[in-house]
C-alpha cells in the first residue's frame, strides 16, 4: 500500500471491487460489496486519499447492509456511520464492502456465520479456515493487491487469530483508544476495533486516523496516541509459550525469531501464572454475560427479522423471532451468558470474573514494570482444517483462544505478524505491550518485520 | 422487620427530572406530540449506540438526594436490568443496582412522624404503549419511543407508611421537594407509583401494586387494595405474596404474577458509561442551589410570624404559594395575610381548578386588596368577591372600590341610622327578640346589609344594633 | 451443580429461546463440559479485591444537556414494514 493522496477515478475503484469480486467467488471475504456507494461516496482529499478499506461487518456504514453477520440483522441499513468509518472517509478512504465474521464475533474459526451466509476460506489453503472471527478482514487483507488496509475488531483475539492464520498483521489497540460508536457489541468491556494489513507501515496512518476520545462513546480514551518507542527493546516470553499444547513447530519459529531478537534487545522468560489459569474461563464468562444483554434487542421489533403478524403475546413472539434466527453458536452463547447472571449463579460466576479480571491486569501490569513487550505465539496450531474444526467440541473451540484472552481482559494492545510457516501455513507471533503503548508495540512489529 | 400497624405500607415513586434532554442521548424529552418524533438510533437501541450521562439529569438527582438528607454514593454506576416487554428498545432498562446515587432519608409528614427512605436511584423510562381495543382485546399494541429515554428518579421508601392518607401526604410532600428545587414540572411530568401493602390481619403478607400513574390514583388503588385484602380474609381467604397491577378505568386490582414466577433480572454492570465521581465540588455547588424548603419555611413562619402550624404547612408547601405569601408579609399582618391566602385564595384556585403557578395577578394586587382588609376601608364580604373577580383578570383593588362606591360602613352616625330605620321596618323581628329568639338579630343584621350591599361594618353595626334594640325594650 | 433439563429450560426462557429435545441435549452436555472449566475460578481466592468493569477507565464522560436532531418519523420507522399512524406495531403485552 503505498498512499497516493490521488483521489480514485472511477474506473479504479470499479477495477478493485472487480478484483475483490473475484477473491469473493473462492474466498467468500465479503458478506457485502459497496459496487454503488463505494463511487457514490464523497472522496474528501485527505491522508487516506487512493487507499482502499474493507469493513468487518460488526460496523456500522451508512445505508450499508451491516449485520454483524447474522441473519437476525439481515437488511439492517444503519442511518449512521460508525465514528471509525466517518473519520476514514474524512480523509479520503475509499470504503469497499463488508467483510466475512462469526455471527456477532462469536467464534475463533469464522465458521459461526449466520444463516444464508458462507463461510470465508484461507487464502493459502480453502481447505482450511481464516480464522475468526474477523476471518473476511484477514482474508481479503491477504488477498489484495490494490492499496487496503482493513477495520476489524477484537473481543478475545478476533484480530490476532485471524491474522495469525492467513499470514498478515492484526493490531488491536488499546482498550478506548478507538472509538466504539457504530461497532455492534459483542461485549462491551471487552470489544476493541483494530486494523489488519501486510505490512506494519500500512498500519500507522490509519491508527492516527481513527484514534482518539469521542463524545459518542464515553469509554474512548482521551489520551493522545502515544508512537514513541525505545530503540532497545526489554522483550519478555511468556513461559507458557512452551507448554504442552503448542505445536512444537510453531514455538520453533518462535525461538529462531527470538534468537535474532536477542542480538538487539534484551530478552528473558516471565511467567503470567493467573492469566493462563484463569483467562479463558474469566473471559468467557464476562464475555458471555455482556453479549447476552446486548443481544436481547433483537427480538423482532422495530428493526432486524421479523414475523409477518404480531397477533400473539410478547414471550411468545420474540422467542420465536430469536429461536428462528440465531445461529447455535449465539444461543448457546446467550444460554451461557444468561446463566452466568442469574440470581443464585451471579455472584459466582459474573462478579467473581470481573475481580479475577482485575487480579489479571495486575499481573500484566507488573509484569510492564520490567517489560516493554511480551511476545507468545498468537495461536497453538496452525490454521485447522475445516473438517478438524468439525471435530472440536464448543470447549476445545474455546480453549483455543488460549493465548489471545489475556491481553483482551486487559484491554492491552497487541498484534499477531508472521514469523514462519508450517506445511505452508502462516505461523503468527503475538507482541503485547502496557496501555497506551501502541509505539512500542509498532517499533516491536518493525524490528520483527526486518528480520525477514 | 417487625411491623406493629394495621397497614404497612411502602412506595417505590418513579418522577420525571425535566431536563431538555433524555438520560442516555440528545433527543428532546418535550415538544412534538407525534408518536415516534423524538427518536434516534440510541433510545430505539438500534445495535452499535452508545449511552453517555446527561449532566443535567445527575445534578437534579444529587440536589433531590441532599435535599432530602439522602448519602450520596462517591461513585456513579449504571446497571442493565434485563428483562423482555415491548416498551423496551433494548431489552434491558440501564438503571442504578448495585449502589444507588442516594441511601437512606427522610421525608417528615404533616403529623411530624419521619418516613424513612430506603434509596433513591436514577434510570431510563421505558416507552409508551398504545392499545387500539384495549389491552385485552388489542391483537398487537403500538409503541411510541418518543418517552423513551426519559430520566426518571426512583424514591423507595421503608414500609412505615400506615395508611392510603399518609401516602399521599407522603407524595405531596415529595412533589413540594421537587417543586423547590426546581427539578421536576407538575404540569406536564408524571408521578409513577408501585406500592406494596401488608395488613396485619394477613399477618403482614406483602402484596405488591405496579404501575400506578399519578399521585391521586395512587391513594385510590391503596384504598382499594386494603378493601379487597380485608374482604379476602373475611370470607375466610388467604392473602397470598403477589405482584398485582392497578387498572385505572375499571379502578381494580388484579393479579400479574405470584412469588413463584418473580422475574430475574440477570444485572450486570452497563459497560458502556464511564465511573462518575461526584467530586465534593460538584456536591458544594448543587448544595448552594437548593433553596430553604418547606419545613424550614415552615417552621420559620410560626416562629417569625407566629403563624399557626397548619397555617404555616399550607402556605410553605408549594414554592410559588410560599413566595407570595412572604412578599405580601412584608406590607400587611403576616397573620392576616395567611389566614387569606389560604382560605381565600385557595378557594377560588380549587373552584377554578388552577394551580399557583397559573396566577395572573402578583403581590401588588394582594397587598392592595388586603390592607383594604386590614384598615376596615372594605368589608369581608366585599374582599371576597374581589378575591374571585381578581382570579378572571387583575386590576387595582382600591381603585375599583373607589369606582363602585365599595368601601365600608363605619361611621357610627349612619350605622345607628340604619339601625333605627330596620328596627322600625321590622316589628315582628323585635318582638322576637326581646322573647329571646337570638335568630332574629342575624336576620335583622342580614336586612342591614342587604341595604348597604354588604358594606356595614359587621362589629359596629351588630354593637350598635344590640344598643338601639336594648332602649326598644324599656 | 446439578445442570438438568429444568435449569437448561429456566435459563431459555429467560434469554427468550425455545429449544427443542435434542438442543436441550446438546447445551446440558455442553453447559457440563464448560462449568467445569469455569469452576477454575473457585481456586482463585478475590477477597479484598475490586471489580474491573473496564480494562482501564475514563472518568466522568458526561454530556450536556442540548438537544440535537432526532430522525425524522419516516426514518425511525423505515427500519420495520410494521407501523402504523406513527406507531410501531408490538406483539400483544398479554400472552
Amino acid at each position: 500500500m503505498t498512499p497516493t493522496t490521488k483521489t480514485p477515478s472511477k474506473k479504479e475503484i470499479q477495477n478493485v471491487l472487480k478484483e475483490c469480486e473475484t477473491h469473493n467467488k473462492k474466498h467468500h471475504c465479503f458478506t457485502t460489496l459497496c459496487k454503488e456507494e463505494a463511487q457514490k461516496q464523497k472522496k474528501a482529499k485527505g491522508t487516506l486519499s487512493g487507499i482502499y478499506i474493507s469493513v468487518k461487518d460488526n460496523i456500522c456504514v451508512k445505508d450499508v447492509e451491516t449485520t454483524a453477520g447474522s441473519h437476525i440483522l439481515k437488511g439492517y441499513l444503519p442511518k449512521f456511520d460508525a465514528t471509525t468509518i466517518q473519520k476514514l472517509k474524512e480523509e479520503g478512504a475509499t470504503i469497499i464492502g463488508k467483510t466475512s465474521c462469526d455471527a456477532f464475533g462469536f467464534g475463533s474459526f469464522n465458521t459461526n456465520v449466520g444463516k444464508g451466509f458462507s463461510i470465508p476460506k484461507n487464502p493459502h489453503d480453502t481447505k482450511r479456515t481464516t480464522g475468526g472471527s474477523s476471518g473476511g478482514s484477514a482474508a481479503i487483507t491477504q488477498l489484495a493487491t490494490f492499496p487496503h488496509v482493513s477495520l476489524a475488531e477484537s473481543t478475545g483475539g478476533s484480530i490476532a487469530c485471524p491474522a495469525s492464520f492467513c499470514g498478515i498483521i492484526g493490531l488491536t489497540p488499546t482498550y478506548g483508544r478507538v472509538s466504539r460508536y457504530g461497532l455492534i457489541p459483542y461485549a462491551n468491556s471487552l470489544d476493541k476495533i483494530g486494523i489488519m494489513s501486510k505490512k506494519v507501515s500500512e498500519i500507522e496512518p490509519i491508527l492516527k486516523v481513527i484514534s482518539g476520545f469521542d463524545e459518542k462513546d464515553g469509554t474512548s480514551l482521551k489520551e493522545p496516541l502515544n508512537l514513541n518507542a525505545p530503540k532497545k527493546l526489554r522483550i519478555g516470553i511468556i513461559k507458557e509459550s512452551y507448554a504442552k499444547g503448542i505445536d512444537p513447530e510453531i514455538q520453533k519459529a518462535l525461538k529462531s525469531i527470538l534468537t535474532k531478537l536477542k542480538q538487539k534487545h534484551t530478552i528473558t522468560e516471565i511467567s503470567l501464572p493467573l492469566t493462563t489459569t484463569y483467562g479463558v474461563a474469566c473471559y468467557y464468562i464476562l464475555a458471555t454475560s455482556e453479549a447476552s444483554t446486548n443481544l436481547a434487542c433483537l427480538s423482532g421489533l422495530r428493526y432486524g427479522q421479523e414475523l409477518p403478524k404480531k397477533n400473539k403475546g410478547f414471550n411468545s413472539y420474540f422467542t420465536e423471532v430469536r429461536t428462528k434466527s440465531f445461529n447455535q453458536e449465539s444461543k448457546r452463547r446467550i444460554m451461557i451468558g444468561t446463566f452466568t447472571r442469574m440470581a443464585g449463579y451471579r455472584d459466582a460466576y459474573y462478579i467473581k470474573a470481573t475481580k479475577v479480571r482485575t487480579k489479571i491486569i495486575q499481573e500484566y501490569k507488573k509484569a510492564f514494570k520490567t517489560y516493554d513487550v511480551l511476545i507468545s505465539p498468537t495461536m497453538p496450531f496452525i490454521a485447522p482444517t475445516f473438517s478438524n474444526i468439525d471435530k472440536m467440541t464448543p470447549l476445545q473451540n474455546y480453549l483455543s483462544d488460549i493465548l489471545t484472552v489475556g491481553s483482551n481482559l486487559a484491554g492491552l494492545p497487541h498484534a499477531s505478524i508472521p514469523i514462519g510457516k508450517k506445511e505452508g501455513m502462516p505461523i503468527g507471533l503475538l507482541a503485547i505491550t502496557d496501555h497506551l503503548k501502541e509505539g512500542t508495540l509498532l517499533q516491536t512489529l518493525k524490528e520483527i518485520e526486518a528480520l525477514q | 422487620m417487625k411491623f406493629t400497624t394495621d397497614i404497612v405500607i411502602g412506595l417505590e415513586i418513579h418522577a420525571e427530572l425535566d431536563t431538555q434532554t433524555k438520560l442516555f442521548c440528545s433527543c428532546a424529552t418535550k415538544g412534538n406530540q407525534q408518536p415516534n418524533t423524538r427518536c434516534c438510533p440510541i433510545c430505539l437501541g438500534h445495535p452499535g449506540t452508545r449511552p453517555v450521562l446527561n449532566k443535567k439529569a445527575l445534578d437534579y438527582a444529587t440536589k433531590l438526594c441532599l435535599a432530602l438528607g439522602s448519602k450520596l454514593t462517591k461513585e456513579i454506576v449504571f446497571s442493565r436490568k434485563n428483562y423482555f416487554y415491548p416498551d423496551m428498545s433494548k431489552n434491558y432498562q440501564i438503571t442504578q443496582f448495585e449502589e444507588p446515587i442516594g441511601t437512606g432519608g427522610t421525608i417528615t409528614l404533616k403529623t411530624g412522624r419521619k418516613i424513612q427512605l430506603t434509596r433513591i436511584h436514577i434510570e431510563e423510562d421505558p416507552a409508551a404503549l398504545a392499545y387500539t381495543h384495549g389491552m385485552k382485546n388489542s391483537d398487537s399494541v403500538l409503541v411510541d419511543y418518543n418517552r423513551a429515554g426519559n430520566p426518571l428518579v426512583e424514591i423507595v421508601t421503608e414500609p412505615q407508611l400506615t395508611s392510603p392518607a399518609e401516602a399521599r401526604d407522603f407524595l405531596n410532600r415529595l412533589i413540594s421537594v421537587l417543586g423547590y428545587l426546581n427539578i421536576f414540572d407538575i404540569t406536564r411530568g408524571i408521578i409513577k407509583a408501585d406500592a406494596n401493602i401488608s395488613l396485619k390481619e394477613s399477618n403482614y403478607s406483602r402484596v405488591e401494586i405496579k404501575n400506578i400513574s399519578g399521585f391521586k390514583e395512587i391513594e385510590k388503588a391503596l384504598t382499594y387494595e386494603i378493601t379487597r385484602q380485608k374482604t379476602q380474609l373475611r370470607r375466610g381467604l388467604k392473602i397470598t405474596r403477589e405482584t398485582r397491577g392497578w387498572n385505572p378505568t375499571s379502578k381494580t386490582t388484579l393479579s400479574l404474577r405470584t412469588k413463584e414466577t418473580e422475574a430475574d433480572y440477570g444485572y450486570i454492570l452497563e459497560p458502556d458509561l464511564s465511573l462518575i465521581t461526584l467530586t465534593d465540588e460538584l456536591i458544594h455547588l448543587m448544595k448552594k442551589e437548593i433553596p430553604e424548603l418547606a419545613q424550614q419555611k415552615s417552621e420559620r413562619y410560626q416562629r417569625e410570624h407566629k403563624l399557626s402550624k397548619e397555617d404555616a404547612d399550607v402556605m410553605s408547601m408549594e414554592l410559588e404559594l410560599a413566595q407570595l405569601f412572604e412578599k405580601v408579609a412584608t406590607k400587611i399582618d403576616p397573620k392576616l395575610a395567611a389566614r387569606w391566602l389560604r382560605r381565600e385564595l385557595l378557594r377560588v384556585l380549587n373552584y377554578n381548578k388552577k394551580t399557583t403557578k397559573e396566577i395572573q395577578f402578583n403581590e401588588k394586587e394582594i397587598i392592595e386588596l388586603l390592607s383594604l382588609v386590614q384598615t376596615n376601608t372594605i368589608s369581608e364580604t366585599t374582599a371576597q368577591k374581589l378575591m374571585e373577580q381578581l382570579m378572571e383578570k387583575p386590576f387595582s383593588p382600591k381603585e375599583h372600590i373607589k369606582k363602585h362606591n365599595l368601601e365600608q360602613v363605619t361611621n357610627e352616625k349612619e350605622i345607628e341610622t340604619l339601625c333605627k330605620e330596620t328596627i322600625k321596618e321590622h316589628p315582628q323581628a323585635v318582638k322576637d327578640y326581646h322573647a329571646g329568639e337570638q335568630k332574629s338579630l342575624h336576620y335583622l343584621l342580614g336586612q342591614i346589609m342587604k341595604k348597604t350591599r354588604g358594606k356595614a361594618e359587621p362589629t359596629k353595626t351588630t354593637k350598635i344594633l344590640k344598643k338601639e334594640l336594648k332602649k326598644k325594650e324599656l | 451443580m446439578k445442570i438438568d433439563t429444568e435449569l437448561i429450560q429456566k435459563i431459555a426462557t429467560l434469554a427468550h429461546l425455545e429449544l427443542t429435545e435434542e438442543e436441550v441435549k446438546t447445551f446440558k452436555k455442553d453447559f457440563k463440559e464448560i462449568l467445569n472449566t469455569f469452576s477454575i475460578l473457585d481456586r482463585i481466592d478475590v477477597k479484598g479485591t475490586k471489580s474491573s468493569f473496564r480494562p482501564l477507565e475514563q472518568k466522568n464522560i458526561l454530556r450536556e444537556d442540548k438537544i440535537k436532531p432526532s430522525l425524522t418519523q419516516k426514518e425511525t420507522l423505515s427500519f420495520t414494514k410494521d407501523h402504523k399512524d406513527g406507531f410501531f406495531i408490538g406483539p400483544k403485552t398479554i400472552e
